[in-house]
């Protein structure tokens, strides 16, 4: 754009024949447009501090209108610019694009898009199968609730059954016990009725001779 | 006349250091035709990063998604975003279009910012992002015409063009002029934002080289990611358009 204008307003100042004259591709080539230091040359050449006021106001201005315009001076050596230049580079930059278009499709969106919708897919139905072992959960507490009751009948009837085995056994230890005691008792008895029978009989022998002795003792010979 | 001269040799220093080329081409001929050979060249790149790239992180799709591929994944699903909020539920033919139509404006809009082209010294022109040329831009939204067009077409067939008498056969002039404007619009709102952004860098650091062009270049970058988001969309909400049905 800018030198779009430049090329316009080339009749404004004249070109001076100091310009270097060379053509305007070896002005470009050394260029390098990553930032540079600037170096103003005005600022370096000596020139510049013997000027009177006046050609400072020229260069003053000049600088302002160099800073919105280039330099009316190589406008001249400018090619005009070709901002609005269209040929053939707009259908290729077409084909190109709808080239592009077909080779991303293929390898990037319609694979990977398939891939996350077969994923989404994938990922709901394990939700959904996840939802549905509720039931299954279900079953299995039951199971567990059958197996604890069947358990836990079991194991009163075992202990039904160990609590009559051993009543049963207590019962005819005490039978035996009691038939023993009643043996023991028995012969207890019949010891003391023999003894009582001798202490009887003793004592009649004994009453014999007591009452003969009364009897002396009583009546004096 | 001395300071004249002076003045004018200082001037042309500060044309060397600012060197600012606009409209500048490397020509190439091609049967006859010229072409730009700078833009082709960027677009090259531009194409091949985009291919490489998804070709690296989609060969091999993991369930559980790593770096390169999330960062695809996410792509695609925020282009799929934008076509069903602007397409609606039919959006899915469109993807591949909208999609790589985002993808090439913004990686060609960020290679101008971010890679350093102007390493490389052609004899004429200067290497920068192919959406600065204007062929580049018009091409992608005759391209959005052309979309547009074939969508309303394939869809409600030759009853897509009643549409220009919609609501009254009195606009039908400006639905008409509509036709015209939306590519002029789409294409020269990209061209001129880009080549904006990067004159105004390049001037800014012709001027003060250090530390001001920063803030720029950010916001450079982000016209750049808007401007490429915004032709995706609009070209996505053209298409929207016209399948929509009439009320």
């Amino acid at each position: 754009m800018a030198s779009m204008i430049m090329a316009s307003s080339k009749t404004v100042i004249p070109i001076t024949s100091s310009l270097p004259s060379k053509p305007r591709f070896q002005q470009q080539i050394p260029q390098i447009s990553l930032p540079k230091i600037p170096t103003p040359k005005f600022l370096n050449s000596p020139q510049i501090l013997s000027l009177s006021s006046s050609t400072l106001k020229s260069i003053s201005l000049l600088t302002v209108t160099s800073l919105s315009f280039a330099p009316p001076s190589l406008a001249e050596e400018i090619e005009k610019a070709a901002l609005f230049d269209f040929n053939l580079t707009l259908p290729i930059m077409m084909a190109q694009f709808l080239l592009l278009m077909f080779a991303l499709d293929k390898i990037y969106f319609t694979p990977l898009g398939n891939f996350m919708d077969e994923r989404d897919a994938a990922i709901k139905e394990k939700l959904a199968s996840v939802k549905d072992t509720s039931a299954e959960v279900k079953e299995l507490e039951e199971q567990a609730a059958a197996i604890m009751r069947a358990a836990r009948a079991e194991i009163s009837a075992a202990l039904n059954k160990m609590k009559k085995e051993t009543e049963l056994e207590v019962e005819e230890k005490l039978a035996e016990g009691r038939k023993k005691v009643e043996v023991e008792l028995q012969e207890a008895l019949a010891n003391l009725e023999k003894q009582k029978e001798e202490t009887i009989k003793s004592l009649d022998s004994q009453i014999a001779a007591l009452s003969q002795e009364i009897v002396k003792k009583v009546l004096p010979l | 006349m001395n300071g004249i001269s002076c003045s004018i040799n200082a001037l042309n220093g500060l044309y060397d250091i600012s060197g600012v080329e606009v409209g500048q081409h490397l020509y190439w001929q091609i049967g006859g035709f010229q072409v730009h050979a700078q833009v082709l060249i960027t677009s090259w790149v531009v194409i091949a990063i985009l291919l490489g790239s998804a070709i690296i992180a989609v060969r091999n799709p993991q369930t559980i998604p790593t770096d390169g591929q999330n960062f695809f994944e996410y792509v695609l699903e925020f282009i799929r975003d934008v076509s069903k909020t602007q397409i609606g539920e039919e959006y899915g033919p469109w993807v591949p279009f909208i999609g790589t139509m985002f993808l090439f404006i913004f990686v060609s809009n960020w290679s101008g910012a971010l890679l350093p082209w102007k390493i490389i010294q052609l004899p004429h022109g200067e290497l920068a992002a192919p959406t600065n040329d204007i062929n580049t831009t018009v091409a992608l939204a005759l391209l959005t015409s052309v979309a547009y067009f074939y969508a309303g077409l394939s869809k409600k067939g030759l009853g897509y063009f009643s549409k220009y008498i919609q609501p009254t056969p009195i606009l039908l002039p400006i639905n008409v002029l509509e036709d015209f404007t939306k590519p002029l619009s789409l294409s020269f709102r990209l061209f001129g934002n880009i080549l904006a952004d990067e004159l105004v860098v390049v001037v800014l650091v012709s001027l003060v080289p250090s530390v001001v062009p920063i803030p720029v270049m950010f916001l450079g970058l982000f016209t750049s990611g808007i401007q490429a988001l915004i032709f995706a969309t609009l070209a996505a909400a053209y298409i929207g358009e016209s399948m929509e049905g009439h009320h």
